[in-house]
């Protein structure tokens, strides 16, 4: 067997007209599910982060937003389940958008209501290129985020009538 | 090719069996249910047979047979009053969004958006009936929280 040394690999990679080992020319592309998995991961970092805000600057709606903040970690830990950091990539831990939260409790609301309609989008947009699996995934997601939007119109409704 | 078709029809035909179940249910709980529950039952009853029809129309046009809805079918616990039939309202929507959670599943790109977007309304009425949301619709093991 011919051992690989500095003077002996060129001379078996021109015999063996190879390319070289993949790593000599860096790390891998990140395949397009991987980078799709990847946004999903970093959307709901996203929007755990501004309910975190939400409820810190309004008690009030503690009750409303806990569970619906619950089912979003839940949904990150089940996409951050299926990722396999890529070499050289990490998989996104911190939220990378960061808005103001809105002046008002039922203007919040309705921010919170718009980045999830926003969210059921992005999801649907992922299910083309995924696997049967992580589609499913993706769509599961969304249905839920799709009745969190149905739950926040319906506490707008409510804050709106004082009832 | 021709397995692709199988598979599409499939679960076309489970979402189908899934929507009879549906108005079969809201049958039962329409039965148990007065007032402005009684009329959302009647509201949801005619969703599921206008989501059944379309179904059936879609399998038609793929040159496949329609399932047939069962005579009856077995409850899946006993509803003896409006609170077992909400519940059961509740259990129907969730069955017909996990039917549609496996339309998703195909290669198809059509019906996979197709599928992913018919679980949208059994799982916001399921929502109005139990009063809270879940963290995975449609999967076999749904965490239930809020």
């Amino acid at each position: 067997m011919l051992a690989a040394s500095p003077t002996t690999l060129p001379l078996f990679l021109a015999l063996s007209a190879c390319k070289g080992p993949a790593v000599l020319s860096g790390p891998p592309p990140v395949s397009a599910q991987t980078q799709t998995l990847l946004h999903a991961v970093t959307a709901e970092l996203n929007l755990i982060w501004i309910y975190n805000k939400t409820m810190a600057e309004y008690s009030g709606l503690q009750s409303t937003l806990a569970p619906l903040l619950a089912e979003h970690r839940a949904h990150l830990a089940r996409l951050s389940a299926r990722v396999v950091e890529p070499p050289g990539k990490k998989a996104p831990s911190t939220a990378t958008a960061r808005p103001p939260v809105a002046a008002t409790s039922a203007g919040a609301l309705t921010q919170l209501k718009d980045a999830e309609q926003a969210a059921v989008t992005a999801q649907l947009g992922r299910l083309a290129g995924a696997s049967p699996s992580l589609a499913q995934l993706y769509a599961s997601i969304a249905t839920s985020e799709a009745t969190h939007v149905t739950a926040l119109a319906g506490r707008i409704t409510r804050t709106r009538t004082g009832s | 090719m021709k397995s692709v078709k199988a598979a599409e029809i499939a679960g076309l035909q489970a979402a189908l069996a899934a929507e009879h179940a549906a108005v079969y249910g809201y049958g039962v709980v329409g039965a148990m249910l007065s007032g402005g529950a009684g009329s959302q039952a009647h509201a949801d009853w005619l969703a599921h047979q206008e989501a059944r029809d379309n179904l059936e129309q879609m399998l038609l046009h793929l040159g496949a047979t329609p399932v047939a809805a069962s005579p009856a079918y077995e409850l899946p616990f006993p509803v003896t009053g409006a609170a077992s039939a909400v519940r059961l309202a509740a259990s129907l929507e969730d069955g017909v969004t996990e039917a549609y959670l496996g339309l998703v599943a195909v290669t198809d790109r059509t019906l996979r958006s197709f599928g992913a977007l018919a679980m949208q309304p059994p799982a916001n009425r399921a929502l109005a009936w139990r009063g809270s949301t879940v963290a995975f619709p449609g999967m076999p093991t749904s965490p239930t929280s809020a």
